[in-house]
């Protein structure tokens, strides 16, 4: 039961990322892109990853593809995009091609390698997490302590830039007078 | 689920080349971001597939989760500074598309 | 002492010393930049200079003191301080240890020391270097107590190249004229030699005896020894270290920068090229005897080097017409009996010759220093003569200096001299040849000495009365000489012979450093000489040195017609006395010039051709390739994604199937 729920979700999965990159509106490739991650989500499940299930579920699908869609909406967005797009279809350009190639190319390869690792079949045991959170955390805060630290050392520096960048600049042609000579 | 590792990771390589394959095609600078996301999915099925080969019923193998981890997280990151570059962007061209960068010279 | 603590302040006094001294240089600087008013804060650097050794001068004589109050056998007072270095089996720790031979050197570096900073004040005085001189004179006392202090090889080592470094900025001082800057440099790159070897030989102890402390070294030395795959190598590691020395003391083959030193103002070359740094050679090897007496050939080797020097600086002495020459090749000779006698086991002999060297070779230096000072920096003794009238006091401690070093009987050289002497004598063998050239160079240490007293003070006035106007120095310069003159007459009774029954009284103070080299040399045998003997030999030196002092000054007492005649009937022999037996030529034409030579090719060639080329040509490459690459530099994002896009294909590709 399990496994057939797999492949089907694999499927989905697949079919739901060529949605991001085909669809024509940005709007539809977020919403692919998210049932892409709903998928993973379930597969992760599926594999014994429970924690990682729900962290995908929260951080991806909750709050990654909201700040996306948020982005979307603040530039209307709607109709733009697809305009651009139409203006020239995908695969009309030598760039597009030849990423179109090299895309395939490294799928390719990537299958390849993938059956060349030859894994024996996992020893499954239903129902028992291999991401206990109690372990995790023992290694986040152990083991891994310091790329835990240096973690939040990157938050902080994303959150800085992410300010200094989207703050509003002012205008060289505004009067400064209107904004009262604030920045 | 009795689904040998290297399905898996079949998966996660038909999810990086559909990446790849929006990151080089396509010319909304929002979408590529999304492909950027998709290779990082992929990445992550990777690593647990292989913590899930080398776990045993003793004792569970947890780099590839933690990995996963902080990989969410610098996913994260990424968006967030790249969504506010595409907003700069937005403000300074009034445009999205990533051929309007076209003066990243020396 | 109060404590062992207060040792560290015999180097550290100097040590302050120079950086005051240093300040007060910048400040003479900035108030001659300034507004040239007669304020002259450089008047100050003597008086701090001079504090400075005397404090170092007092502790020393009070841990002089404190050793003598302890058993002979317990005369060592060490004082660690911190851990250096810790690496593996290696550790290094910084600590100062006084023992006898520690004690004698210290009195002799802080005291001579002392007597010639007072000098240097009024030799000096005008000079627009005045602060910066005793900066440097304070920063050598410290390097060299530093050398004598020092328990380990290591931080021996580092006074060793201190007072080499303030032996090159000193001979240098007045880098304005040229010559002195070169000469300085002779003398660092001569000493460069010398210290790799050094070096060498403290690898070899290294790694023979695994740790760095002389005391440590000395009291394994008899196990080493006695283990034959390892003798070999000690007596390896001993002749690098001697060869360390020969650099530094100025023996053979490396002694042609000492004559070249006296480029440097005369209270330097009295302080450092005659009383303390080249004795730091001698100082080494009875430090660290029985590695040397471990082997009898490694002495024989010492020996022989010391005799040689002996003779060939004795007999460059001869016609130069320099003061201060003279006095620098009478040096080299001196040292090189010093080691004559350290080669015969003689150690404390060796370190009785340092000391009243010490007293009359200063002596001598700074009356010649006093006499160019009087003459209006005139060296040439041709150009003097008759000074005996104009500047009584500096003859009169000249003639004291002049008869210790000609070793006329009783004085202090007389009973140092003959001592050696005796002692080589007895040793037999081939000593016994080497203590003919001895002999030989004590009748030439007579005679040259004579000559530069007789064509200095004596006979008629060669100046010009018009231009020089002979004076006598002021008393910060002849009380110094004085204090130098009574120990040069006296200084003898340190160390009577056995046959006056009188307790020789370094050699019984040294004995507890003396005795492991000692034991290590009476495993070949045991010399005595019996009282005969010893009277043949006093009364042979006595009659030597009256002889051919006498000769000497005799002959030119009446002027320099004998200088004039020998350099025209027999010009080659006097060019070959006075170029040093030619060594230093040969050197230019073996080893300065080929190098030069190559340095010119390489320079022109290899330089500019080849490595310039070379990297030029890379320059050039990559600009040439930029230019056909930047075509992919188009700026545009999606082409840059491709080129990622194939760069991670092509990698995964290699890595998969490659």
């Amino acid at each position: 039961m399990a496994e057939i729920l797999f492949y089907v979700l694999s499927a989905l999965a697949l079919l739901t990322g060529f949605g991001v990159v085909l669809a024509k509106s940005p709007m539809m490739s977020i919403l692919s892109l998210l049932g892409s991650f709903f998928c993973l989500a379930v597969i992760y499940l599926l594999a014994g990853f429970q924690f990682l299930a729900a962290a995908q579920i929260l951080v991806y699908a909750g709050a990654i593809l909201v700040l996306f869609l948020f982005v979307i909406m603040l530039l209307n967005l709607g109709d733009m995009g697809v305009v651009a797009e139409r203006s020239n279809s995908f695969l009309d350009s030598t760039a597009a091609r030849l990423g179109a190639a090299l895309a395939v190319g490294l799928g390719v390869i990537g299958l390849v390698a993938a059956s060349k690792a030859a894994f024996q079949p996992a020893q499954a045991e239903p129902g028992k997490a291999l991401d206990g959170l109690e372990a995790i955390a023992l290694q986040l805060f152990g083991r891994y302590s310091l790329a835990f630290e240096a973690a939040s050392i990157l938050l902080l520096a994303t959150m800085v830039a992410v300010i200094a960048l989207a703050k509003r600049q002012r205008k060289s042609g505004q009067n400064p007078t209107q904004n009262g000579g604030r920045a | 689920m009795n689904v040998p590792s290297e399905h898996l990771l079949y998966l996660a390589a038909g999810l990086f080349a559909i990446g790849v394959l929006g990151f080089l095609i396509r010319r909304n600078v929002i979408v590529v971001l999304m492909c950027i996301e998709l290779m990082l999915n992929a990445a992550n099925l990777t690593f647990l597939a292989a913590s899930r080969q080398h776990s045993t019923a003793q004792a569970a193998n947890l780099d590839g989760p933690v990995f996963a981890i902080f990989v969410i997280l610098v996913a994260a990151c990424e968006a967030a500074v790249g969504l506010a570059l595409i907003i700069a962007l937005f403000r300074l061209k009034q445009s999205v598309e990533a051929d309007s960068l076209s003066e990243m010279k020396g | 002492m109060g404590g062992t603590w207060l040792l560290w302040f015999i180097p550290l006094l100097p040590l302050f010393g120079a950086a005051a001294c240093g300040l007060i240089h910048f400040a003479t600087l900035a108030a001659q930049k300034g507004d040239g008013s007669g304020k002259r804060p450089s008047a100050l650097a003597p008086l701090v200079a001079c504090a400075a050794i005397a404090g170092s001068l007092g502790l020393s004589i009070a841990a002089f003191k404190e050793l003598a109050a302890l058993p002979a056998d317990a005369r060592v007072i060490e004082s660690a301080v911190w851990e250096w270095i810790h690496a593996g089996s290696l550790k290094l720790d910084i600590s100062l240890v006084v023992d006898p031979l520690s004690a004698v050197m210290l009195l002799v570096v802080t005291g001579v020391g002392f007597l010639i900073h007072v000098y240097s004040a009024g030799y000096m005085k005008g000079d627009p270097g005045y602060a910066k001189f005793f900066a440097y004179l304070n920063l050598f006392v410290f390097s060299m107590l530093m050398l004598v202090l020092s328990s380990s090889l290591v931080g021996l080592f580092v006074g060793w190249e201190g007072v080499g470094l303030c032996s090159y900025l000193l001979i240098g001082f007045w880098y304005e004229k040229g010559w002195p800057a070169e000469a300085g440099q002779k003398a660092f790159i001569a000493n460069r030699v010398g210290d790799a070897s050094f070096l060498i030989g403290s690898f070899i102890l290294i790694k023979l005896f695994g740790t760095l402390d002389m005391s440590d070294i000395n009291a394994a030395v008899a196990g080493v020894a006695s283990d034959p795959a390892k003798a070999w190598w000690l007596t390896v590691g001993a002749l690098c270290l001697f060869g360390g020395c020969t650099g530094k003391s100025a023996q053979l083959p490396l002694f042609t920068w000492l004559p070249d030193a006296m480029a440097g103002p005369t209270p330097v070359s009295a302080l450092i090229h005659a009383a303390t740094m080249v004795t730091a050679g001698v100082y080494l090897v009875v430090r660290l005897n029985p590695v040397f007496a471990a082997d009898p050939a490694v002495m024989t080797v010492i020996g022989t080097v010391g005799a040689l020097t002996a003779l060939i600086g004795g007999t460059s002495a001869i016609f130069q017409r320099d003061i201060k020459k003279v006095l620098a090749y009478s040096t080299v000779s001196q040292l090189g009996y010093m080691f004559l006698g350290l080669g015969s086991g003689a150690f404390a002999s060796a370190i009785f010759h340092l000391v009243t060297h010490a007293f009359f070779k200063g002596l001598l230096f700074l009356g010649a220093g006093s006499v160019i000072h009087g003459m209006h920096d005139e060296q040439d003794m041709h150009k003097m003569g008759g000074l005996k009238h104009h500047m009584p006091k500096t003859f009169a401690t000249f003639l004291a200096g002049a008869a210790a070093l000609s070793g006329l009987p009783l004085l202090s050289g007389f009973f140092s001299k003959d001592e050696i002497l005796a002692h080589t004598f007895a040793h037999g063998g081939f000593h016994q040849v080497l203590w003919g050239i001895g002999i030989v160079t004590a009748a030439i240490t007579a005679y040259y000495t004579w000559r530069m007293v007789a064509l200095t003070f004596f006979g008629k006035e060669r100046f010009d009365h018009h231009h020089v106007h002979p004076h006598e120095s002021p008393a910060v310069m002849w009380v110094p000489l004085a204090v130098l003159a009574v120990l040069s007459v006296f200084g003898g009774v340190l160390g009577l012979p056995p046959v006056f029954h009188v307790a020789h009284q370094l050699e019984t103070w040294l004995e507890p450093v003396t005795a492991p080299g000692k034991a290590l040399l009476a495993m070949h045998g045991t010399h005595t000489l019996s009282h005969a003997a010893e009277w043949a030999l006093l009364g042979l030196g006595s009659v030597i040195a009256l002889v051919f002092a006498t000769l000497g000054f005799r002959a030119y007492v009446g002027g320099t017609a004998r200088d004039e005649n020998v350099e025209r009937t027999k010009p080659a022999l006097a060019d070959f006395l006075v170029g040093a037996w030619k060594i230093d030529a040969k050197y230019y034409a073996v080893i300065v010039y080929p190098a030069k030579l190559v340095a010119f090719v390489t320079a022109v060639f290899v330089d500019q051709f080849a490595i310039d080329g070379l990297v030029n040509g890379a320059g050039g490459l990559a600009t040439a390739t930029g230019n056909r690459l930047k075509i992919l530099v188009d700026g545009s994002l999606k082409s840059y994604a491709l080129w990622i896009g194939a760069g991670a294909v092509l990698l995964a590709f290699l890595w998969m199937f490659v």
